[in-house]
């Protein structure tokens, strides 16, 4: 499995508030300059996997009909953040097996004319409706909606357990914020100082507003094929090393940690089994080897979770692992080098596959990882990939 | 058979229908949703492990038991954790803003999600709660939990 395949293609809109584009629109901008960086026809194109569809993106079925692509192998998965290295995975597995040539994966996103997410008036709310309660736990009649909340609540247990300072928390936005200043498409882009986070207004206490990412509109389009393939493309190959899925269970809360509690959670001690873990034996990698990592950050705490889950620090410790500049670009471990969802903007990881990209071909300008050779999605739930480029091999 | 306890029941008024707020009521979740309104917290039991689980689900997660029995709850338990709503989600809520959701550890092992009455500074995980029964429009009644002032 090991560098079987890689993506050869990749484009995307950027990210901003395109108010006149539609999510097909977006779309189709992102297909088109994916086709033009791998130096391919649309009709190469003959597997799509969309991540997210309408209303927020554009389904397997529009995108196909209307950009006039022809696949054998089309899926598309459930419409929350968490899929979105699953799409990648999917696009492998199929090209492994044979059922497509040339896997076009999409992330699509016109978020800004939604309405609140967790509101009433945002799409999803049958969904909080679940009787077991929604995907964040969602409780509407105890006044719970929103995934912000579901992220608070496994904060504010994970800082009771290990007895560690919320505001630690402060490093991580910060951090991510001086990133996005050296990403003109990110979002967010003033300086934001420590004093200046904790004297922001709480969303959903102990959560304040930079502690949670921002919305945006864009879309990015991947194309992912084996990697003798790739090697013809026009551009230089990002290599998938080594995958591992989603974690589901009732151990796993959405925005929690295995032993955390929260919702149903057991309550144990955590460990994790870091290069013990599928994504790490696949790729032959340890956590150290790990030249950058881009994190599902939707809101600030995952960030601590994704780390320990992973093993690039032990349970409890990635509030004191994020100060000092560790996770910033010239740190030990630059994570979400262009603003990630706090600062650059939510996609749905997306704009992060696409700054991995950048960084393995050596394309990231002033936020270049020296020598990057390896880069790693991960989140907290536990799914990521680990991709390398021609120096990795 | 043991007598009922009894719980507060308080009358919630609301400036906007909260109908749609509530999850269906199913053959499945019945039993709670008429404890409820009956002044009891009810919760499915899992024969094998004899342990209460929440939420409903059809069969026991943990040893994959599905015969169906319900015991009622004490209605007492912890604060697990916490969060405080500063901005308005559901326009049912807006008047309470700011509020709090605590997830609660009961006393018999499950956690719910449930709204913390008026309570009068910041919670702390271990403070004990007890279930206030919460009347709303349309004869649904939904659990909510008060600080009983001890902490544990």
């Amino acid at each position: 499995m090991r560098a079987a395949t890689a993506i050869c293609g990749a484009g995307t809109t950027g990210v901003g508030r395109f108010e006149a584009r539609t999510p097909i629109s977006l779309a189709s901008g992102a297909v088109s300059l994916a086709l033009a960086d791998a130096g391919l026809s649309r009709g190469s194109i003959d597997g799509l996997i969309v991540h997210i569809g309408s209303p927020r993106g554009a389904d397997y079925d529009e995108v196909a009909s209307q950009l006039g692509l022809r696949v054998r192998f089309a899926s598309q998965t459930w419409s929350h953040g968490r899929f979105g290295a699953t799409v990648l995975q999917h696009a492998a597995m199929a090209v492994s097996c044979g059922l497509a040539d040339y896997v076009l994966c999409l992330g699509a996103y016109k978020n800004s004319n939604l309405g609140l997410i967790g509101s009433k008036k945002s799409w999803g709310f049958e969904e909080s409706l679940r009787y077991a309660g929604g995907p964040h736990g969602e409780t509407p009649h105890a006044g719970f909606n929103g995934p912000v909340a579901a992220s608070g609540f496994a904060a504010r247990r994970y800082f009771h357990k290990y007895g560690q300072d919320p505001e630690k928390l402060a490093a991580i936005p910060v951090t991510f914020r001086q990133h996005a200043m050296l990403n003109p498409q990110a979002r967010q882009r003033k300086p934001m100082s420590v004093e200046q986070y904790l004297a922001a207004p709480y969303i959903v206490e102990p959560l304040r507003l930079p502690d949670c990412s921002s919305v945006v509109d864009g879309a990015v389009a991947l194309i992912v094929t084996s990697a003798e393939r790739a090697r013809t493309s026009r551009a230089s190959p990002t290599y998938i090393l080594g995958m591992q899925g989603v974690h589901a269970g009732p151990d796993e809360f959405i925005f929690g940690q295995p032993g955390l509690g929260v919702a149903q959670e057991s309550v144990f001690d955590y460990a994790s089994s870091g290069e013990g873990q599928d994504v790490y034996r696949m790729a032959g990698l340890k956590p150290a080897d790990i030249d950058l990592l881009q994190i599902y950050d939707a809101f600030s705490p995952l960030v601590l979770l994704t780390l320990e889950r992973f093993g690039f620090c032990k349970p409890g410790e990635a509030a004191d692992y994020v100060q000092h500049g560790r996770i910033g670009l010239g740190g030990d471990l630059p994570v979400n080098t262009s603003g990630g969802m706090l600062s650059e903007g939510h996609l749905n990881g997306w704009s992060q596959m696409m700054e991995i990209v950048r960084q393995l071909r050596g394309e990231a300008g002033e936020r270049q990882v020296a020598a990057a050779r390896t880069a790693q999605w991960g989140t907290a739930l536990g799914d990521s990939i680990i991709f390398g480029n021609e120096d990795t091999l | 058979m043991s007598p009922a306890l009894s719980h507060p029941v308080f009358e919630r008024d609301f400036a906007v229908d909260p109908g749609d707020l509530l999850p269906a009521v199913t053959a499945e979740n019945t039993p709670f949703w008429d404890g409820l309104r009956d002044g009891r917290l009810l919760a499915q039991i899992c024969v094998s492990c004899d342990a209460p689980r929440f939420p409903i689900a059809p069969i026991c997660p943990r040893c994959g038991d599905d015969t169906v029995a319900w015991r009622e709850l004490s209605g007492r338990g912890t604060i697990f954790s916490w969060v405080r709503y500063h901005r308005s989600y559901l326009p049912e809520f807006a008047d309470l803003l700011p509020y709090v959701v605590a997830l609660v550890q009961l006393d018999e092992g499950p956690r719910m999600f449930a709204r913390l009455i008026d309570p009068p500074n910041d919670p702390a995980i271990g403070d004990a709660v007890s279930l206030i029964i919460e009347r709303w429009p349309g004869g649904r009644h939904v659990p909510a939990f008060a600080l009983t002032g001890e902490s544990r």
